[in-house]
């Protein structure tokens, strides 16, 4: 029961955070409810993949199957909105964002510059390569992940406003 | 029979009202519709693709170079016989995903001739002319989807609260400083700088047990996420230089926030060791 709740709640911030950041790039009205709901499904896909009992995915892997699953259901739900489906793609793609490895990676790169002894100074540029790279490849994963539908499905995707 | 056949010959050399008379014409036109769906956000792909099925809706031909800040278009007529290029520099509209929209289905409505040239020309006049929307709804919005940000990297209540207050800050510092027409590089950095000040706040007052997610969420909100999606897709695409600027463009601002970032640390002291 606690799990399910987990899984709506990481849904339910997704939608909201997927509405707000859509709200930024002026999308059209009609759009929004479906900015909540692929945010919330692509989400609450990453969730269940690296939170379960049959064994944790590893989060670049989780975040680039929930991606392709945005990039999937934004190509299909476009021409119902009536829209491009890139409209969908980046606040359902935002609640992903790896902030927290991007952020350790600036902590690490300000304790490269302030620790000049070599030991320690190593070990902040372990922590910098370590959390850049994850950051990195969790972010390539993702946008790979959800603009690769867009081009497989051409058909659908730049029919969708007809 | 004779008089039959000059009046045909005549009907076809007048232009007809749906379509523009000269590639020049053509090419004016949708030189401007390129200029605003790049400068509004689309990609190359989708460019390429609006324009072409206008301008093959109108039997003439065109091609077009997509530049980091121009579009350069050329339009033939069928034959070939006449063209004209033209080249026009970006509109920064700002990103807008109803101008993409309304411009891709007028571009649609042109190729299955509900809508003539010069419906369209006053369609896109219209379109460009949008307001973007309510600059108080995205600011509410945009600060409620940061604090659900921090709920979802597992920050508690009071970090959510601090999040909330310093994107509130932060992002109506970016609307004013943008709309002062300030450098959007220097406004990154100083939103970035606002918001991480304000951040700190649970390490500083000891509000939160998450004190490290309400910092690091603090600046999220300033991510240039659609620059690096659409660098991609003009990647896969075959747009190397467009996907490059794009990709560059996004870089410099996240270096600029980094730097806003570190900046805030600094000041407030924050002991990360």
């Amino acid at each position: 029961m606690t799990y399910l709740f987990n899984i709506l709640q990481d849904a339910f911030f997704a939608a909201i955070a997927g509405v707000g950041f859509a709200s930024i790039s002026n999308p059209p009205r009609q759009a929004y409810k479906y900015c909540a709901l692929i945010a919330a499904i692509g989400h609450a896909t990453r969730y269940v993949l690296t939170h379960n009992s049959y064994g944790e995915m590893n989060l670049i892997g989780a975040s680039f199957i929930a991606s392709l699953a945005v990039g999937v259901l934004t190509v299909f739900l476009a021409p119902r909105a009536k829209c491009p489906a890139e409209t969908f793609s980046f606040p359902a793609l935002l609640p992903m964002i790896p902030g927290m490895y991007a952020y350790r990676a600036v902590e690490a790169l300000l304790g490269c510059l302030t620790h000049p002894e070599e030991a320690r100074f190593n070990h902040y540029l372990y922590l910098l390569s370590y959390n850049g790279l994850t950051c990195t490849f969790i972010i390539l994963g993702m946008v790979i992940g959800a603009t690769v539908p867009i081009f497989l499905f051409k058909n659908t995707s730049f029919k969708a406003t007809r | 029979m004779t008089n039959t056949t000059m009046t045909n010959s005549k009907e076809e050399s007048r232009p007809s009202p749906d379509v523009p008379a000269t590639p020049k014409e053509a090419c004016i036109f949708l030189s401007e519709y390129a200029a605003w769906l790049l400068g509004c956000g689309a990609t190359c792909i989708r460019i390429e693709k609006n324009v072409r099925r206008m301008a093959e809706r109108w039997e003439m031909v065109s091609e077009m170079t997509i530049l980091p800040s121009h579009i350069h278009i050329t339009v033939w007529n069928h034959d070939r016989s006449h063209s004209y290029s033209n080249i026009v520099r970006l509109h920064h509209a700002g990103i807008s995903f109803d101008i993409n929209t309304r411009l891709s289905k007028l571009s649609w409505a042109v190729a299955d001739q509900k809508t003539g040239f010069a419906e369209a020309q006053e369609e896109f006049a219209a379109i460009v002319r949008t307001r973007p929307a309510n600059p108080w709804m995205v600011w509410v919005l945009a600060s409620l989807a940061n604090m659900s940000f921090c709920r979802l990297f597992g920050g508690d209540f009071a970090a959510m609260a601090i999040v909330l207050i310093g994107t509130l800050a932060g992002y109506r510092l970016k609307q004013i400083m943008l709309e002062d027409g300030m450098d959007t590089r220097f406004v990154f950095f100083c939103c970035a700088f606002f918001s991480s000040v304000i951040g700190a706040a649970g390490y500083v007052f000891h509000w939160s047990g998450t004190p490290e997610i309400a910092l690091g969420t603090s600046v999220l909100y300033l991510i240039p996420g659609i620059p690096y999606i659409n660098s991609v897709s003009d990647l896969l695409d075959g747009h190397y230089i467009s996907s490059f600027s794009r990709f560059m463009n996004a870089l410099v601002l996240t270096a600029c926030l980094s730097a806003g970032l570190c900046g805030g640390l600094l000041l407030m002291n924050i002991n990360w060791l």
